[in-house]
């Protein structure tokens, strides 16, 4: 179902093989084990030029250790990562690639110009810093030090700092974490000028809500490995869903499919668990069929489930 | 490119508070009321030095050291603010960095240098040939080259709480045994072979050497390229280390 749903939602795109030559992030077979622990456990990801992609994934999922290693931060144990062709490290070192890493902190002894043109400095065709200033927001904050401000305004310096080398590929690690609501909405206004342009966004979060309004695209990760990878439409199809569980005498799987709105129906002897796309037709349906079903409850879909929806029973989710 | 940012790093490790306070104003300070104290006398076993020039050149030395030390070990606190992080994101390599903050570190150990001898000729009224000066201004501030470096080492070991203990330490050890906070002749001889072997002590010895009108300081040059030599041995072997657990 997976596979079905990339190349039904996603014609008009070229083909996987198409994108690779010219990709914006490619990467293959990427591992990075810590020990015991598989941080990533291979990896395979082709971003086309123009795209806006969200990582998502619970804490743990292998996020940040799939975002390092695309930017040359740590090593692969396996498999490689490479941005338009580079390295990560030529892509660094040419300002192919900003990126905004996750809890990075800025220096509380320059201001905000400083910081910016010192990382401008280094890079070897940056743009102005006033420009990257401003298309971050931050211009009035200049002349300040990097110390007492706001979260949401520390992340748009970080922001401006990520900007400054003039980069086709713009990574960020969890831009908004510790930011409200209307930061947040703030901060997705400043990188729209960015994406309009056409260049390439990959962020990872675990605000599903976010993914939602500003990527085209959504991957999901887990255990260190891509469980799931589509567009926003199907992401939004699969969260309206609800879960409906209920004790039912006489339920069985092929009689709950059965029911209107069902996607999905797992049964345990009375214990019934459907995955609904419409959970009112499928509970008006259930308590016609069976009056003696009893502890109903309906809850919305968490994001795991969502993507287990989408998913579907392929049995890639659980790999 | 690369002179812009020394530029601003410079102007970052200018600005801070402890560097003014313990590179600028404290050299100063302490040169005064030394003079104050000892008067016009000769400095102990010297036939020839009075005490004004001697203390001049034993706090422009330590102003130097702290300044070039301080900047070094300030990269503590960019380490564990992931400034590093950031900065491996730039065309910077890390050979780069520990050249430029090294750079930064002996770049900043001038003004100090500079101010304590502006106070010694107005103030305290030294006087010294042309090539004293030269010898006391640019060779005490090339010399202070491997303090850089040590602050450097002290910035990959220390966390940005543990700088200043560290910093401090080495302060009071290099700058009481290495002989300049006191004047190295009044030690006895044991303490005398101790000092010898400190960087701070060939630090002051290459201006010490100035106002004894000895220009031959090869030996002062043997021991300072010697310990920066180890010591950037040591902070590369260190970086090396630290980049590699990421």
């Amino acid at each position: 179902m997976l596979g079905t749903m990339n190349d039904t939602t996603r014609a008009a795109a070229p083909g996987r093989a198409e994108v690779s030559a010219g990709a914006a992030v490619s990467l293959s077979g990427l591992r990075k084990h810590y020990g015991e622990v598989r941080a990533v456990d291979g990896v395979d990801l082709v971003i086309a030029p123009g795209e806006v992609v969200a990582l998502l994934g619970p804490n743990g999922a292998g996020k940040s250790t799939t975002v390092d290693m695309l930017l040359g931060l740590s090593n692969p144990d396996a498999g490689e990562a490479r941005i338009f062709g580079q390295t990560p490290h030529d892509a660094v070192a040419s300002g192919t690639v900003g990126a905004m890493l996750q809890e990075g902190s800025l220096l509380e002894d320059a201001t905000v110009g400083e910081t910016v043109a010192m990382i401008a400095s280094l890079h070897r065709r940056p743009m102005p810093v006033a420009e990257a200033l401003r298309r971050a927001g931050v211009e009035d904050l200049a002349g300040r030090r990097c110390t007492k401000f706001s979260g949401g305004q520390k992340q748009r310096v970080r922001f401006a700092v990520a900007l400054v080398c003039d980069p086709h590929l713009l990574v960020l690690d969890e831009p908004t974490s510790a930011m409200d609501v209307s930061t947040r909405r703030e901060f997705w206004q400043s990188m729209k000028e960015f994406t309009d342009a056409g260049k390439t966004v990959l962020f990872a979060t675990h605000y599903l809500d976010e993914a939602e309004e500003f990527a085209d695209r959504v991957v999901l990760m887990r255990g260190g490995l891509v469980i799931a990878d589509g567009s926003v439409a199907e992401v939004r199809s699969a969260v309206s869903g609800r879960t409906l569980t209920a004790q039912v005498p006489g339920a069985t799987v092929p009689a709950m499919l059965a029911l209107p709105g069902v996607r999905k129906a797992d049964v345990r002897g009375q214990r019934t668990e459907l995955d609904c796309e419409d959970s009112d037709a499928a509970l008006r349906a259930l308590l016609a069929g069976y009056p003696q079903a009893h502890d109903i409850e309906i809850r919305a879909l968490g994001l795991e489930e969502a993507f287990l929806a989408l998913t579907g029973d392929t049995g890639e989710a659980t790999r | 490119m690369k002179t812009a940012y020394l530029g601003l790093e410079s102007k970052r490790a200018l600005r801070n508070p402890r560097f003014l306070m313990f590179t600028m104003i404290f050299p100063v300070v302490i040169f005064l009321i030394d003079v104050a104290a000892f008067g016009n006398g000769l400095v102990p076993g010297s036939k020839t030095v009075t005490f004004a020039p001697y203390i001049m050149v034993s706090m422009a030395a330590f102003g130097a050291f702290m300044a070039a030390m301080n900047t070094g070990a300030r990269t503590a606190v960019e380490r564990a603010a992931g400034w590093q992080r950031q900065l491996r994101l730039t065309p910077l390599k890390p050979t780069g960095y520990l050249v430029a903050k090294a750079a930064v570190g002996t770049l900043v150990a001038l003004p100090p240098i500079v101010l304590v001898a502006l106070v010694g000729i107005v103030v305290e009224h030294v006087h010294l040939s042309a090539g004293g000066w030269v010898q006391v201004v640019l060779g005490v501030w090339v010399a202070s080259i491997p303090f850089a470096v040590l602050g450097l080492l002290v910035g990959q070991l220390a966390t940005s709480e543990t700088m200043q203990v560290f910093t401090s330490g080495l302060m009071i050890v290099l700058g009481f045994l290495g002989g300049i906070l006191i004047p190295v002749t009044v030690f006895p001889n044991w303490m005398q072979h101790i000092a010898q072997v400190l960087p701070s002590y060939w630090l002051a010895d290459v201006g010490h050497s100035a106002l004894l009108g000895n220009t031959d300081i090869g030996t002062a040059v043997i021991w300072l390229a010697g310990w920066t030599v180890v010591l950037a041995f040591a902070v590369v072997r260190r970086y090396q280390r630290d980049s590699a657990r990421v």
